[in-house]
C-alpha cells in the first residue's frame, strides 16, 4: 500500500441530524430537519441568509445545543457532548486562525490539544500537512504576514491535520476574490478526494455549491427545500424557490388545460398555450403552476421567421440586450412579463432593443412547477 | 463614433485652504487652547521657578537628588504603586473576563456596580475605609464581639489600609480598561481552539490569556502611573513610613512654603513618569489598548 496515502486518509464520518430544531425567541432558525450525510461525501447546506445553514452547522459543532432531536457522528449520538469531544475539524469564514501563534502553532494546535503524538511525530505531521495545502516554506510566519488565499490553506491544514472524520466550514471562500475563490474551490476538492474525510460545507454562493459538491442540501426559511446531486437541483427543482435560488430562471404562471402523457397544455394568459413536459412533479388539469425555462434553454429567431412556432415558443420584443463577453443576455417582453434570455456571442449581435422576435424552446426544456411559493409542500410533493 | 482616451489634462491647482482642509485644525483650537493656557503654561512656569530659587541654580535639584528623604520616599511610592497595581490588577482580570462572558442584564447589573464606586469621590472613599477599618470599626467590633480577638486589630495607619484604599479606588478603571481590551478579542478564535480539541481551561490558557496580555500591559501602565501620584489615599489611611511623593510635594510648598523644592519634585516625577511611560510604551505598544492592530 502506498505509504503517504496510508497516513494522510482517514475514513470520513457518516452524519445523520434527527429532527432537528432549534429557535431563538419565537423564531425557528432551524424548524425539524432530517438528514443523511453519507460517510466521505462533501455535502453542501446552501440557502439565502438566514435560511438555518449556519445555525445547522453550528448544530453539529456543538456551539450551539438544539432545543429538540438529534445529532449522530458514527451512530454515536453527540447532542450532550462538547465541542472538543467531537474530533471535528473546522473552518471558519474568517479563518480564525491564533494571531498569537506561527503557522506551524497553528496547525499543531489540535495535535497538542487532543492527540497523544510525540514532538517529532508532531513535527512530521505538521510538515505532511503544510506540504499538503503547499506552505511548507512559511511555517514560521504569522498569520498576519500571510495573504487571504495563504490563511485559509493554513486554516485547512489546521482542520484536518489531526485526521478527523468529519471537516465543516462555514462559508470560507466568502472573502477571497473571484480567481482565487475558484482555484481554491479546486483545490478543497483535490483536498477532500485526498484526505477521504465527510465534509459538510456551508455556502450562499450556488455556483459554489455546484461545482464543489456531491450532494447539495438547499434549506429556505429553516427548513430544507431540496436534496440532491447539484445536476438534479438545477435540472429538476422541486420549487419555484430552488429553481431560482440555484441558476436563472424564468417562471410563467399559469392554468393547466390539459394533460397527456407527452405534457400538459397550459395557458398563460390572453389565450396563448404553452407546452411543458412530463416530470417527477404531477399535476391535474385546472391547476396553477408555474413553467420553468431556464434562459440557456432559448433560442431567439427574428419575427416571422418560418423557425421556431408552435406551443413551444412565444412572441414578444426585445427590451434590453446586454454583453457579457462570452454571452448576450436578452430580455424579451413577452405579454405576461419579462423572458431572460442567454444567447452565444455570435448569434447576439443580431438583435437590437424594440425589435420583434419569437423565443423557442426544446420540448423537454419547460417544466412545471408548484405555484405556491411554500417550499415544505413542493418538498413533500417530489417525495410522494 | 470613435472614442479615444483622453490624457488627463493637468489643470493649474490654486493652494486654497479650504474650509474642509481647516477642519481638524479648528477642531482642534479649543482643546488646546485649554491644554496651553492651563497646562502647558504653568508647567513651564513651574520648571522655571525651580531652576531659579536665588538668580539660576540647580540647587532644588541636588537636594533632590542627594537627599535620603526624597530617595526614601521615592522608594516607598514606586514600591505602594507597583504593589496596587499588581493587586488591582489581579483583581480586576477576573471581574473583566466575567463581563466578557456574561451577556445582556447581567453584564449591565455588574458594570453598574463596578462603576458606581467610581462616581464617589476619592475623600469619601478614603473616608469610608476608617469607618470599616478603625480600632471601633466595624471589621475590629465584629471579629471582638465574636471572640476571635481581645484586642483591637491595627488595620489603620499602615501599608495594609494604604494599599487597600488605593485598589479599591482603582479597581473600577482598571476593570474597564481590561474589559475594553477583552470586547476586542474574537471569541470565534475561542471556537476555533474549542473545536480543535481545547476543553475551557485549556482554550482560555493557549488563546484567550496571551491575546489579553497586550490589554494587561497597557493597563498596568496606566494604573501604575495613576497610583505614582496618589495623595488623598496615603494621607488619611498611612502613618509617616507610607508618605509617597505627592505628599511630600504639598508638604513643601504649603506648609514649608519652599516652591522651589516642590516645583523641582513635581517636575522630576512628571519626566520619571513621561520617561517609563515611553520605555514602556517601546516594549508593549499602548495602541493595542486604544484597538490599534495587534501587530
Amino acid at each position: 500500500m502506498d505509504q503517504s496515502a496510508a497516513t494522510t486518509r482517514t475514513s470520513g464520518a457518516q452524519v445523520r441530524l434527527r429532527k432537528l430544531s432549534k429557535t431563538y425567541g419565537t423564531t425557528a432558525a432551524v424548524d425539524d430537519i432530517s438528514l443523511d450525510v453519507p460517510a466521505g461525501v462533501f455535502v453542501s447546506l446552501l440557502g439565502p441568509s438566514g435560511s438555518g445553514k449556519t445555525t445547522t452547522l453550528n448544530l453539529i459543532a456543538g456551539f450551539l445545543t438544539p432545543d429538540s432531536g438529534d445529532i449522530l457522528i458514527d451512530d454515536r449520538s453527540v447532542a450532550e457532548v462538547p465541542p472538543h469531544r467531537r474530533n471535528i475539524g473546522m473552518v471558519f469564514q474568517s479563518y480564525s486562525l491564533f494571531p498569537h501563534m506561527t503557522v506551524a502553532d497553528n496547525v499543531g494546535f489540535p495535535l497538542r490539544m487532543r492527540s497523544k503524538l510525540t514532538r517529532d511525530e508532531a513535527r512530521k505531521r505538521i510538515a505532511e500537512m503544510l506540504a499538503l495545502v503547499q506552505l511548507s516554506h512559511l511555517e514560521t510566519r504569522y498569520p498576519r504576514q500571510l495573504s487571504g488565499g495563504q490563511q485559509q490553506r493554513v486554516a485547512m491544514a489546521r482542520a484536518l491535520v489531526s485526521r478527523p472524520r468529519l471537516l465543516l466550514m462555514d462559508e470560507p471562500l466568502g472573502a477571497l476574490d473571484r480567481k482565487l475563490r475558484e482555484q481554491m474551490q479546486a483545490e478543497i476538492r483535490h483536498i477532500h478526494r485526498s484526505v477521504g474525510t465527510t465534509v459538510v460545507y456551508v455556502t450562499h454562493d450556488q455556483s459554489e455549491a455546484l461545482t464543489m459538491s456531491d450532494v447539495v442540501v438547499v434549506m429556505h426559511h429553516a427548513r430544507i427545500a431540496q436534496i440532491g446531486t447539484p445536476r438534479q437541483l438545477y435540472e429538476a427543482p422541486a420549487s419555484a424557490f430552488v429553481a431560482d435560488f440555484l441558476g436563472d430562471s424564468n417562471l410563467l404562471p399559469g392554468t393547466i388545460a390539459a394533460v397527456d402523457e407527452s405534457g400538459y397544455a397550459v395557458k398563460i394568459g390572453n389565450g396563448v398555450f404553452v407546452h411543458a413536459a412530463q416530470s417527477q412533479l404531477k399535476f391535474s388539469a385546472g391547476e396553477r403552476a408555474y413553467i420553468l425555462i431556464r434562459p440557456e434553454d432559448m433560442t431567439v429567431h427574428p419575427a416571422g421567421s418560418a423557425q421556431g412556432d408552435g406551443p413551444q415558443s412565444l412572441a414578444g420584443d426585445v427590451t434590453e440586450l446586454s454583453y457579457h463577453g462570452d454571452v448576450f443576455w436578452l430580455s424579451v417582453a413577452v405579454g405576461q412579463g419579462l423572458l431572460k434570455v442567454k444567447v452565444a456571442r455570435e448569434q447576439g449581435g443580431a438583435f437590437e432593443t424594440g425589435r420583434p422576435v419569437r423565443v423557442s424552446w426544446s420540448p423537454n426544456a419547460a417544466r412545471l412547477l408548484p405555484l405556491a411559493d411554500d417550499d415544505l409542500r413542493a418538498g413533500e410533493r417530489a417525495r410522494s | 463614433m470613435t472614442i479615444t482616451a483622453q490624457p488627463e489634462t493637468a489643470a493649474p491647482r490654486a493652494p486654497v485652504l479650504t474650509l474642509q482642509r481647516m477642519m481638524p485644525a479648528l477642531l482642534l483650537m479649543p482643546c488646546l487652547a485649554w491644554i496651553s493656557f492651563f497646562f502647558l503654561l504653568p508647567l513651564a512656569l513651574m520648571c522655571w521657578r525651580s531652576l531659579t530659587a536665588e538668580g539660576f541654580s540647580l540647587a532644588a535639584y541636588s537636594t533632590l537628588f542627594t537627599s535620603a528623604l526624597y530617595a526614601k520616599v521615592m522608594l516607598t511610592t514606586v514600591k505602594t504603586a507597583s504593589i496596587a497595581t499588581v493587586l488591582a490588577l489581579s483583581l480586576a482580570y477576573p471581574l473583566a473576563y466575567a463581563l466578557t462572558l456574561s451577556g445582556g442584564k447581567l453584564r449591565a447589573l455588574i458594570l453598574v456596580f463596578v462603576l458606581i464606586p467610581y462616581w464617589v469621590d476619592i475623600i469619601v472613599r478614603s473616608f469610608s475605609w476608617l469607618i470599616l477599618l478603625g480600632d471601633n470599626g466595624i471589621i475590629n467590633k465584629m471579629l471582638m464581639t465574636l471572640g476571635v480577638v481581645h484586642t483591637p486589630l491595627e488595620l489603620l495607619y499602615n501599608p495594609f489600609s494604604v494599599l487597600v484604599g488605593m485598589v479599591q479606588i482603582l479597581l473600577p478603571l482598571t476593570t474597564v480598561i481590561l474589559f475594553g481590551a477583552m470586547l476586542r478579542i474574537d471569541r470565534t478564535l475561542i471556537a476555533a481552539a474549542k473545536i480543535h480539541g481545547a476543553g475551557g481551561w485549556q482554550a482560555f490558557r493557549t488563546v484567550f490569556f496571551p491575546l489579553s496580555l497586550p490589554g494587561v500591559y497597557g493597563a498596568a501602565l496606566l494604573v501604575f502611573v495613576l497610583s505614582l501620584g496618589f495623595y488623598v489615599t496615603p494621607a488619611l489611611l498611612g502613618s509617616p513610613r507610607e508618605t509617597m511623593i505627592a505628599q511630600t510635594i504639598m508638604v513643601e510648598a504649603n506648609q514649608l512654603l519652599d516652591w522651589e523644592q516642590a516645583s523641582a519634585a513635581g517636575f522630576v516625577l512628571l519626566v520619571i513618569t513621561t520617561l517609563i511611560a515611553a520605555i514602556y510604551n517601546r516594549y508593549f505598544s499602548l495602541d493595542r489598548l486604544w484597538g490599534g492592530s495587534d501587530t
